[in-house]
């Protein structure tokens, strides 16, 4: 069956499909689900090689999973955000953390040049953001990059993460506040000068 | 940063999808296949590898299937109740063939047996 087919087909009809062999429903899933797993593990980890390494495992487990998969239970996108939260715990528990990237060591940015283009002020952004949410405390990390990231409702971020939502919220704010904090100093280098006054 | 700040920051981060390699969708893809390869090998070596059966149906196979079990599991349970209730008839047979002045080398339970082998 071509791949446009099954786009419209849920995560979860496809690994119904992928349990029983059909090769394109495995093609579909991995197109679909691993950028996202990618991209969530390389938020958690900071480091690309480690997330390709958690991404490749958690659908790994997802594979294996697939005939014993109970509908209804859980979206296969939450439990696979759950597997990547703990893989991620399991290798931060493993090893002493590498130093985080401080701020200091995301590009300089341009903040004389009056021209620079749109895509470096947002590459900048966005390594600013990664430098900043890489001094997050673990769990707070988790919680702001499944609620404001990956746009996540509460009850699936208690989900994955295994608390409760009250603990979601009070994590996802802390994070927020601490994340705004370590920015600060950056806030008009990375264009927010003219975009909004401060408090 | 103000919260508007943040907001935005965040909504730039959410638009910018992560761009898997293709050496990385080839590796999830190859262990997509070969657990679906493994589990068509394992299945139907199951077949030649039964769970173990209860003793009941390993009992059946035995004695030659259900109809056969049932047929013993009846007779059990009629010689038991014959033992049990000793009805009248059988009672009277007893005492024609084991008289109170009997003793147990004169019981002849096949009476006709030896002129049959008299006979020859």
């Amino acid at each position: 069956m071509p791949l446009d087919d099954l786009a419209d087909l849920s995560d979860e009809t496809l690994l119904a499909r992928y349990a029983v062999g059909d090769r394109a429903a495995a093609r579909a899933l991995t197109l679909r689900l691993t950028p996202r797993v990618l991209g969530y593990a390389a938020r958690l980890l900071g480091d690309r090689g480690e997330a390709e390494d958690v991404a490749q495992e958690a659908l790994l487990r997802l594979w294996r999973i697939a005939p014993d998969w109970r509908s209804g239970e859980a979206q296969v996108t939450t439990w696979l955000f759950r597997v990547v939260t703990n893989l991620v715990t399991d290798r931060q528990r493993a090893r002493m953390r590498r130093p985080a990237a401080a701020l200091d060591d995301a590009p300089e940015v341009a903040d004389t040049a009056p021209g620079a283009l749109a895509w470096m002020l947002e590459r900048d952004r966005m390594a600013a953001l990664e430098a900043g949410l890489a001094q997050l405390p673990d769990r707070q990390r988790q919680a702001v990059v499944l609620r404001h990231i990956e746009g996540l409702p509460n009850p699936e971020i208690a989900a994955i993460m295994g608390i409760g939502i009250e603990a979601v919220e009070s994590l996802t704010a802390r994070g927020k506040r601490a994340l705004a904090a370590a920015l600060a100093g950056q806030r008009a280098a990375l264009g927010y000068e003219d975009e909004g006054a401060e408090p | 940063m103000t919260p508007q700040d943040m907001d935005e920051l965040f909504a730039e981060a959410r638009g910018r999808t992560a761009s898997a390699s293709s050496a990385l969708l080839a590796r999830v893809l190859e262990d997509a296949y070969a657990a679906q390869d493994d589990r068509a090998v394992v299945q139907p070596s199951r077949a030649l590898h039964p769970a173990p059966r209860r003793p009941w149906a390993w009992l059946g196979g035995l004695l030659g299937g259900s109809t056969a079990l049932a047929g013993l599991a009846s007779a059990a349970v009629a010689g038991f109740m014959i033992g049990v209730i000793q009805p009248p008839i059988l009672s009277e047979v007893t005492g024609a063939l084991w008289s109170p002045d009997t003793t147990l080398e004169t019981v002849e339970l096949i009476p006709s047996l030896d002129g049959w082998l008299s006979e020859g």
